[in-house]
């Protein structure tokens, strides 16, 4: 049997069993679990109770606004491990790899909070009858989403030394990136002059693109490409940078 | 089961004090102690890894720092120097003691020493690889205990030490085994099964303890790991630590308790201000203070000159204590029964050598 000293260094070494740590905290945050879909139900309500016939878009756009809600419990989850419980460095300064003591926070943090977001998916798929091909591009943008906010999570949640001053950040991307953004509403809604600036942020972009995919809403060539190579970049790009912002933090920044 | 053939590494000879001199390098302090004899590597913790070490690679040392200096830079604040050029040795076996002030560096030195924190000047190698320069060769060879570390609140203390050996790379059987020696060991095993978050402070800190303990790492790092413990859990603390060394780990601790560092430490080191101030045993330290026996005169201030010749006196508004030589305790007895006064006689204490080596660099400063 080999000794944890035989192993070689590689990245993502120990994701399994840290990424099964993660799910256990996370699985006893019962009232947090509980009310992890308040917002989104709210919003729900609201669109139901102002046009009923916009519910399937909502729906779809609650699916991709929970995911990315998934990046601030990572950020606000990494930051209370290092700065209020200081245990982070019990696992930095162990052959746990930094990649994957951040993708063990993010992929914890998602196990636990996703069975909600599949039963609002499941809601999405029998309202808006979605094909089959409909389902699976839903399915690759919520992951784009929920890994380009979990990235900017980490990032965050690495720069701030106190935790209040992470609840004031935390609620200021909730609110500019998936409430105030053409999400729950159709893209065609929102004033054409700023429609660009809403397709480079990740839970617009993404519902732009299930929207004109389901017939809701007509991107233009260049907005389609805006939104899909926009999500693209920042997926791959984003994810790279927070798992080499994760290594080259555990050293003090 | 999980014993492993470590063999213990023969602890070093006590050093003696090896004191700074005034203007020499802190270097020069680790330079002048004797180089240990037949330290090895723990063998279950790859020898051939160690034979494979480049630089230091056969000097047996678990730990080398040289010249180290770290200084901390942030907008709108002067630059802090918290390692003004820390050299130490620690060999293999050994439980090391870094003592000092808040602030005087050791916690820096630690999260350096551990990968933690980049050095802004000097080298540090653990194990012979460069902590620094290649710290993901480092970490399977050490554990922390983070000063101030709690466990996570939602996991009960045998989640929490059979997750974490889980992460390093244990497999199941070693990390059941070994979880739950750590939970017998640190007398958590009545609270083994209760979410962290109903235990004490002491009980928390424990279950930290126990993680990094049944790691049995060749090398351990522990900030202040009795803080908040009872002094029966304090106890406990130190016997795993002396069973871990007799096993072969290594371990480097920081404490504000002496008592603990006395019992514990098989040499200390003293830092202020970024710097080494003395190197050497418990025993070596007490002597180099004048004496090993203190007495106490109640009334005694008074007549401080006529106690001056015995050794160092410090008047305390009427009382007088002088640290003396057992040797000259009789004739010290005479003077004071001459005098008219009462003395209550003790061993010099581990705290008391410590304000003085500390305080007398504060007065040449």
């Amino acid at each position: 049997m080999k000794t944890e000293l035989e192993h070689r260094a590689r990245p993502f070494r120990g994701l399994p069993a840290f990424l099964w740590t993660e799910v256990l905290v996370q699985a006893h945050e019962e009232l947090a679990m509980a009310t992890s879909m308040i917002v989104q139900i709210v919003l729900l309500v609201f669109v139901w109770v102002l046009n009923p016939g916009l519910i399937g878009v909502a729906l779809v756009g609650a699916v991709l606004f929970s995911m990315f809600a998934m990046g601030q419990r990572v950020l606000n989850e990494a930051a209370y491990i290092r700065i209020d419980h200081k245990v982070s460095d019990l696992y930095l300064a162990s052959p746990l790899s930094a990649e994957a003591y951040f993708l063990g926070i993010s992929a914890g943090v998602l196990l636990v909070y996703l069975a909600p977001v599949v039963v609002v998916a499941t809601l999405a798929t029998v309202v808006v009858h979605l094909a089959a091909a409909e389902v699976l591009l839903l399915a690759l943008l919520a992951v784009t989403v929920w890994l380009i906010s979990a990235s900017i999570g980490y990032v965050f949640s690495t720069a701030f030394r106190d935790n209040r001053a992470i609840w004031a950040y935390s609620s200021l991307f909730f609110n500019i990136f998936g409430v105030l953004p053409p999400v729950f509403y159709p893209f065609g809604l929102f004033p054409a002059p700023l429609r660009p600036i809403v397709l480079l942020m990740p839970p617009s972009a993404a519902a732009a693109i299930l929207q004109a995919a389901i017939g809701v809403t007509v991107l233009t060539r260049p907005e389609l490409w805006l939104a899909s190579g926009g999500l693209a970049v920042e997926g791959v790009g984003l994810f790279l940078f927070a798992a080499y912002w994760a290594r080259r933090t555990v050293r003090g920044g | 089961m999980w014993g492993f053939g470590f063999v213990r590494a023969p602890f070093s000879p006590a050093h003696g004090v090896v004191r700074a001199a005034a203007g020499e390098s802190p270097h020069a302090v680790d330079a002048r102690l004797p180089p240990a004899e037949g330290c090895r590597i723990p063998p279950r913790y790859g020898r051939r890894t160690a034979l494979r070490r480049r630089s230091g690679a056969m000097t047996g040392e678990a730990l080398r720092s040289t010249d180290l200096r770290k200084i901390y830079r942030s907008k709108g604040a002067p630059p802090t120097e918290a390692l003004t050029g820390v050299s130490m040795v620690v060999h293999p076996g050994e439980r090391v003691a870094l003592l000092g002030r808040n602030g005087a560096g050791k916690t820096t030195f630690l999260r350096i020493a551990s990968t933690l924190l980049r050095p802004t000047s000097g080298t540090i190698e653990v194990f012979g690889y460069d902590a620094d320069r290649t710290p993901d060769k480092v970490r399977p060879y050490i554990a922390v205990v983070p000063q101030e570390g709690k466990p996570f609140f939602h996991l009960t203390p045998r989640e929490q030490i059979y997750s974490y050996l889980r992460a390093r790379g244990l497999g199941r059987e070693t990390s059941k085994a070994r979880t739950q020696e750590a939970l017998d060991r640190m007398s958590l095993t009545e609270f083994a099964d209760r979410l962290s978050i109903t235990l004490s402070g002491g009980q928390r800190q424990r279950a930290m303890v126990a993680t990094v303990i049944a790691t049995e790492a060749p090398l351990l790092f522990l900030d202040e790991p009795t803080i908040g413990m009872d002094p029966f859990a304090r106890r406990s603390v130190w016997e795993s630590l002396r069973v871990l060394t007799r096993r072969g780990s290594t371990i480097l601790l920081t404490t504000h308790y002496l008592d603990e560092a006395d019992a514990l430490s098989q040499r200390l080191y003293i830092i202020d201000r970024g710097t080494v101030l003395v190197s050497g045993t418990a025993e070596d330290l007490k002597r180099s203070v004048g004496g090993t026996l203190k007495v106490l005169l109640p009334e005694g201030a008074a007549e401080v000159e006529r106690f001056r010749t015995f050794g160092s006196c410090v008047a305390d508004g009427e009382s007088l204590t002088v640290i003396a030589a057992p040797e000259r305790l009789g004739e010290l007895m005479d003077v004071a029964v001459r005098s008219h006064l009462t003395a209550t006689v003790g061993p010099v204490t581990l705290e008391e050598a410590f304000l003085r080596v500390v305080g007398r660099s504060i007065h040449e400063d």
